[in-house]
């Protein structure tokens, strides 16, 4: 699986440097200081939760964690935890591909401090608390700006209901999903957004949902 | 000599008042002492009872009428009013004797209720506070045996139907046999408890007999001897019988809930066996495709027919992995684990579904009709998103290249009916049931797995799943339940 890997990454022009354990991982993050760890949960030795709870103190480089685990609630702990995105192994190089520039991308949009964060014709201007779709102004309520601005702060990343449901409502809300549902339908339907096959928010069944980046 | 000591003061007394009334009168003339003989009476009938007051009055009558009535020295009773005043005496003997002892009476029951209550308070805060019910029980039955009508008492526990012994005193298998029976038929044998009073019922005088007594859970056996056994006694027997009621209900909700923590951990393994086998399946399947993807990116510097052949066997690999996961998602159905239901939009399903299927749904026309304001679904998330990815996943196998995949929902009768149609051949009549069967296929290539797990998801989730041909082609109909609105909806 790793040469798989490493030959599959050094295609598409990734410098890849490759470890076996999680000691290993967070040693070797601090001095070498990647961009993007592809961090597997099921590692020998340290957990890969563990692993992922030390290396965010040794690195500022994306963690995407990959897992063959089917458990929606091992996603939900990794991106709890710190994951910036998740794979679910088997999958196919050029997906995985497609995570890595993401993630990257949106690390330079952080880095750049964009005021208006963008998804397809959706603008999400932060300063001014204003919506617009393909330039016309689209009305929200506070609860319904509040989910879509968290969700814009951090585009392309997967959040959490209990996130969401956290920031948007409070401690006392959590684990209510009709909540974040019910809202989110609402944005949709004003958004000019087909549920079914969403532009701007997606479901990630068992997690909860992203903004697309 | 108990008995006799109340007389003697009884006697002692009157003498006492006579030699008090002699000594008083030999001074001066008093009229109406014999009143202080009243107050003997009264006295002796108030503590001691009856009979001693009668003593007491006939003495104080014989004596003052000796001394103190004239002709002195004599026992003559002459005319009425002497015989009067003995009966005056003897009648204010027996009235407050009788108030007395009655009064006494009621403050014995009392301190004897007193008693048996704080014995079984302290019985039963002791046996309640006992961490071991059996411990508990040990000594309720020992403190039945200390009643002198019972001379064995032991508790029997029935599980299963089979009756094992749980406290108290050594039972003979025919003993224990019968308990079952008692226990299993609800029938009491020489023993019936109504309205918390106990009565025994004896077949052979004078012997002890063996009684049985069902309870709740489990049984009580006692040795009975019915002669000794007061008024007191049974009361007391009766609240026991009802703590042995409590203690072995207890020791019952005790041993189910342990049974259930059994039950929850094996859930647990389950759940561990199925994590750790699609562990070791999708491992190698995952290397596979990784390594296949590798290869067939144009800058591996394959021909374009050796990157063909590498697309085709990615996509079987891909296949392979779907079936896996539908063979682990079967398991976990077999196996009972829970679901986990939330509210969830049937749109957001749909749009999952539709995702993990793109390649495939490429080749045709997927078109979703959803109403806008379609109420949410309470399901659990993955299991409710198989559903629609193999309804899917069956439609594509069926419809021809570019023909219309159908999606379509409406709430109906307090459920949400959804549907997905497709252009292809139409199902045999007989197979339309069939087609839900595990392992059962319309064709060669299939697994059988994918619809057999709709039903079962659909079923767990308390819907329905049919399917029927229309006029364009196939259609699977099903159910899910809707979630039920909150209180205060958001703003």
């Amino acid at each position: 699986m790793q040469r798989a890997l490493r030959t599959g990454l050094s295609y598409h022009d990734f410098d890849v440097h490759a470890v076996g354990s999680g000691e290993e991982a967070v040693r070797e993050a601090a001095a070498w200081r990647p961009d993007v760890i592809l961090l597997d949960l099921g590692l020998p030795g340290m957990d890969g939760f563990a692993t992922l709870k030390a290396l965010r103190p040794a690195t500022r480089g994306a963690v995407i964690v990959v897992s063959v685990m089917p458990d929606e609630k091992d996603k939900v702990r990794a991106l709890d935890a710190g994951a910036d995105d998740y794979v679910v192994k088997p999958f196919g190089t050029e997906e995985l591909v497609a995570r890595i520039r993401a993630v990257l991308r949106r690390q330079a949009d952080v880095t750049a401090g964009e005021p208006i964060i963008r998804s397809g014709d959706l603008a999400i201007d932060i300063g001014r608390r204003s919506v617009t779709v393909d330039g016309k102004l689209v009305r929200l309520t506070p609860t319904e700006y509040e989910l879509l601005r968290f969700l814009a702060l951090h585009a392309g990343k997967p959040v959490t209901h209990t996130t969401l449901l956290r920031q948007v409502w409070g401690d006392y809300a959590i684990g209510d999903t009709y909540n974040t549902r019910y809202v989110v339908a609402q944005i949709r339907k004003k958004l000019g957004d087909d549920p079914a096959n969403p532009r701007y928010i997606v479901n990630e069944p068992g997690v909860g949902y992203r903004l697309e980046g | 000599m108990r008995r006799l000591a109340p007389h003697a003061i009884a006697v002692g007394g009157v003498i006492g008042i006579t030699a008090a009334i002699g000594l008083i009168t030999s001074r001066a003339p008093v009229q109406g002492l014999s009143a202080l003989y009243l107050l003997l009476v009264l006295w002796l009938a108030a503590r001691w009872g009856r009979w001693p007051a009668v003593v007491g009055s006939i003495g104080a009558f014989v004596l003052y009428d000796f001394y103190f009535v004239p002709p002195v020295g004599t026992f003559s009773v002459r005319g009425t009013a002497e015989l009067l005043e003995l009966v005056v005496l003897l009648a204010v003997a027996l009235v407050t004797s009788q108030l007395a002892s009655s009064l006494r009476r009621t403050r014995a029951t009392a301190e004897a209720l007193a008693r048996e209550s704080r014995a079984l308070y302290e019985l039963a805060t002791e046996a309640l506070r006992s961490s071991e019910v059996t411990v508990a029980l040990s000594m309720l039955c020992g403190r039945a045996t200390e009643l002198r009508c019972v001379d064995r008492f032991a508790l029997v526990a029935v599980e299963y139907g089979l009756p094992s012994p749980l406290a108290g005193s050594e039972l003979s298998a025919a003993e224990l046999k019968q308990a079952g029976w008692s226990h299993e038929n609800g029938r009491s044998v020489g023993i019936a408890v109504r309205g918390g009073a106990v009565t025994l019922m004896r077949t052979h005088p004078g012997a002890t007999e063996t009684a049985y007594l069902p309870l709740a859970s489990g049984v009580a056996v006692m040795g009975m001897d019915a002669d000794l056994a007061g008024p007191d006694e049974l009361r007391m027997l009766a609240a026991l019988i009802g703590l042995a009621d409590l203690l072995l209900d207890r020791r019952r909700v005790a041993f189910e809930s342990e049974r259930a923590r059994g039950l929850e951990s094996s859930d647990r393994l389950k759940t561990a066996i199925l994590s750790s086998l699609s562990h070791e399946f999708k491992s190698p399947i995952a290397s596979l495709r990784t390594g296949l993807t590798a290869l067939a990116a144009p800058q591996a510097g394959l021909k374009p027919d050796q990157r063909e052949l590498l697309v085709d066997l990615d996509r079987q690999a891909t296949r392979l992995d779907r079936m896996v996961g539908d063979l682990l998602a079967l398991s976990r159905l077999e196996a009972g684990l829970e679901l986990e239901r939330e509210a969830q939009s049937f749109a957001d399903l749909v749009a999952g579904a539709t995702r993990g299927l793109r390649t495939e749904l490429a080749a045709n026309k997927l078109a979703v009709e959803l109403p806008d304001d379609l109420p949410l679904v309470q399901v659990d998330e993955v299991q409710a998103g198989r559903v629609l990815a193999n309804l899917l996943e069956n439609a594509h196998e069926w419809a021809p290249p570019n023909g219309v995949i159908e999606v379509g929902a409406a709430p109906r009768g307090g459920v949400l009916e959804a549907w997905v149609e497709n252009e292809g051949p139409p199902i045999a009549i007989g197979d339309l049931d069939r087609v839900f069967d595990t392992f059962w296929t319309r064709r060669a290539r299939g697994s059988g797995l994918g619809l057999a797990i709709c039903k079962r998801v659909v079923e767990a989730h308390g819907g329905t799943i049919r399917a029927e041909n229309r006029r364009r082609g196939p259609r699977f109909t099903f159910t899910f339940p809707l979630a039920p609105v909150p209180s205060v909806p958001d703003s």
